[in-house]
């Protein structure tokens, strides 16, 4: 269990935030800046903050009301730091146990021992660290923080000093091995992929504040406001204006047409006539109307739009096409209205290399209101 | 070799180890704390210990002799309760050495310091080390290249000094003529033949130092 309250102010940036954990896998995600690491320095008392509430499993790190500031020795935190920071002149060994000094010299061998063992480093115990590769650099580095069997255990952007084969290989690999810890595990990271798989819960950082925070799914599935939809990588995130807005659905003037989506059953967005609102629908819910099909069904065909591709991505088994709808006017995403998922077979069938002219449609339940601007 | 030079060689060889000696005790400490601390004062402390860098040695002799000397502001105290006074002994000419090449040990040292990945240092702090036992096992040992060129540095200089300890020890044989001293004498007063003895000496032995420095730095 941890809750964290954090103000500090540097020369232009300020950190403000606040979020709360239990023993699960949380995930600062938030682009290079927003003050995640800064988050975790602090958490660390690496850094003072200004002001601050911390409490892990009961004990207060910080409160600066009370005048609490442990120094990051009385903490026992585990701390993976960005690029490992191993270090280089001792071995593998002697890295693992350097958190183990004050305990008798058996129990430390033993322990050492067992943190090999489990992450697979027994053959490089007497190894120079700098001779190893960077997956196994980064287990060393979890076997040294976790060592001593801290309460929390933190990771600083534990993949980003790997290739990206690697990183994607180990992802799954530091999931088990950081779930099997049974500890409430704080990581950062700036990749979507990583904040995707590897966390239980997500804590949405922008510019020094929390813009989201919640169970993973809830977030990713229903990013609150326009600003989260684009920091979590979704596409398709435009901008229309209210025609008719009720509890359980919505039109939208947009590029020329009027589309409607099913109103947010949880936070349905009610404006008056001419409210400017965002929304998006997700690549893979944009259907291409098939021109060798005769007659359309109205139950299929909702929100029907005309228009051209202007441009084909292959990424191999998918293509990615970017959809100008035939309306005047500037498109939504700059030379383009919508961006469109089809299948590689999909795109063959339908001869999408040679013909460019298609009409889609959006099911009025794929359209998703992301609130105001 | 004539027994005033075995003397003088002798002499510089205690002279130079126990001022680098003296260094090592004080710029590590002083090399880590210019790294490390923002303390009032910092800067001018900075400013002093690099000043006989570029003062002409016999300056610095003159400022060594003002604080040093039987009257000095140390020195006067010192000889009015002990009787004993700094100058012409020695000793004065390890201080003269140890004042000179000082620089030349905290300014390699140092930037070993600030180029040790403060990471490791927080790593340690993390894992329960304090900043002091940080120093000694993660950051001085990671430093360990500069801090023995340091001391290399400072050894050689020591060897070769000259303006600061003629000021400050005089000129005395058998008791204060250093070898670059004896060089000094032995040609001002025709000494040829002495002279090129010690002048050879003394390059055999700094290219000696040299030598080990760069292979003890290779081992590092």
């Amino acid at each position: 269990m941890i809750e964290v309250r954090l103000q500090k102010t540097l020369p232009g940036f300020a950190l403000d935030v606040a979020w709360a954990a239990d023993d699960e896998v949380v995930t600062l995600f938030g682009p290079s800046g927003a003050g995640k690491s800064l988050t975790l320095q602090c958490l660390a008392g690496l850094t003072r903050p200004d002001a601050a509430r911390v409490v892990v499993n009961g004990r207060v790190f910080d409160d600066t009301v009370a005048g609490v500031h442990l120094p990051p020795q009385a903490r026992h935190l585990g701390y993976v730091f960005q690029g490992y920071a191993l270090f280089p002149h001792l071995t593998v060994a002697e890295n693992v146990a350097f958190g183990l000094r004050d305990r008798p010299a058996p129990e430390r061998r033993r322990r050492t021992t067992e943190i090999l063992a489990q992450l697979g480093l027994e053959d490089l115990a007497p190894r120079d660290p700098r001779a190893l590769s960077g997956g196994q650099q980064q287990r060393v580095a979890l076997g040294r923080a976790i060592a001593p069997d801290p309460a929390v255990l933190l990771l600083d952007e534990p993949l980003s000093a790997l290739d990206a084969p690697l990183r994607r290989q180990l992802r799954a690999e530091l999931r088990s091995l950081i779930v099997g810890l049974r500890r409430t595990v704080v990581l950062v990271t700036h990749d979507l992929a990583e904040a995707y798989q590897l966390g239980d819960r997500l804590v949405l950082y922008e510019s020094g504040r929390v813009v989201q925070a919640g169970p993973k799914a809830e977030v990713l599935g229903r990013p609150g406001s326009e600003a989260v939809a684009r920091l979590i990588g979704l596409r398709n995130v435009v901008r229309g204006t209210v025609v008719k807005s009720a509890a359980d659905r919505i039109e939208i003037a947009w590029r020329g047409h009027t589309v409607e989506a099913v109103n947010s059953p949880t936070a349905p967005f009610v404006a008056p006539p001419g409210t400017t609102v965002a929304f998006m629908v997700r690549p893979e819910h944009v259907r291409l109307i098939r021109k060798d099909r005769a007659g359309l069904d109205p139950a299929h065909h909702m929100n029907l739009l005309r228009g051209t591709v202007v441009e084909a991505i292959d990424h191999g088994t998918s293509w990615t096409l970017l959809f100008r709808i035939a309306s005047p006017g500037p498109a939504s995403q700059g030379a383009y209205d919508l961006e469109i998922e089809v299948p590689q077979l999909v795109y063959e069938i339908l001869d999408i290399a040679r013909d460019r002219e298609w009409g889609v449609s959006m099911h009025r339940g794929a359209l998703q209101v992301l609130a105001g601007v | 070799m004539p027994e005033a030079a075995t003397s003088a060689l002798w002499l510089s060889i205690r002279v130079s180890l126990l001022a680098t000696l003296a260094d090592a005790l004080v710029g590590i400490p002083l090399a880590y704390l210019l790294a490390k601390r923002r303390f009032w004062g910092r800067q001018a402390l900075d400013v002093l210990v690099m000043l006989p860098l570029v003062l002409p040695p016999t300056v610095t002799g003159y400022y060594l002799i003002v604080l040093l000397g039987r009257r000095g502001w140390l020195g006067g105290p010192l000889y009015r309760l002990t009787g004993w006074s700094l100058p012409f002994t020695w000793y004065a000419a390890v201080v003269a050495a140890a004042v000179m090449a000082l620089p030349l040990l905290v300014r390699p040292a140092r930037a070993a310091i600030e180029s040790v990945n403060p990471d490791l240092e927080r790593a340690a702090f993390v894992l329960g080390r304090s900043e002091w036992r940080t120093a000694l096992e993660v950051t001085l040992p990671l430093a360990r290249r500069g801090i023995v060129a340091g001391l290399v540095l400072a050894f050689a200089r020591a060897l070769g000094e000259f303006g600061a300890t003629l000021m400050l020890a005089g000129n005395i044989p058998g008791r204060t003529t250093t070898v670059p001293l004896a060089i000094y004498t032995a040609v001002s007063t025709g000494e040829a033949a002495e002279a090129r003895v010690l002048v050879l000496v003394l390059t055999t032995l700094s290219c000696a130092v040299v030598v080990l420095a760069s292979r003890l730095g290779s081992r590092l």
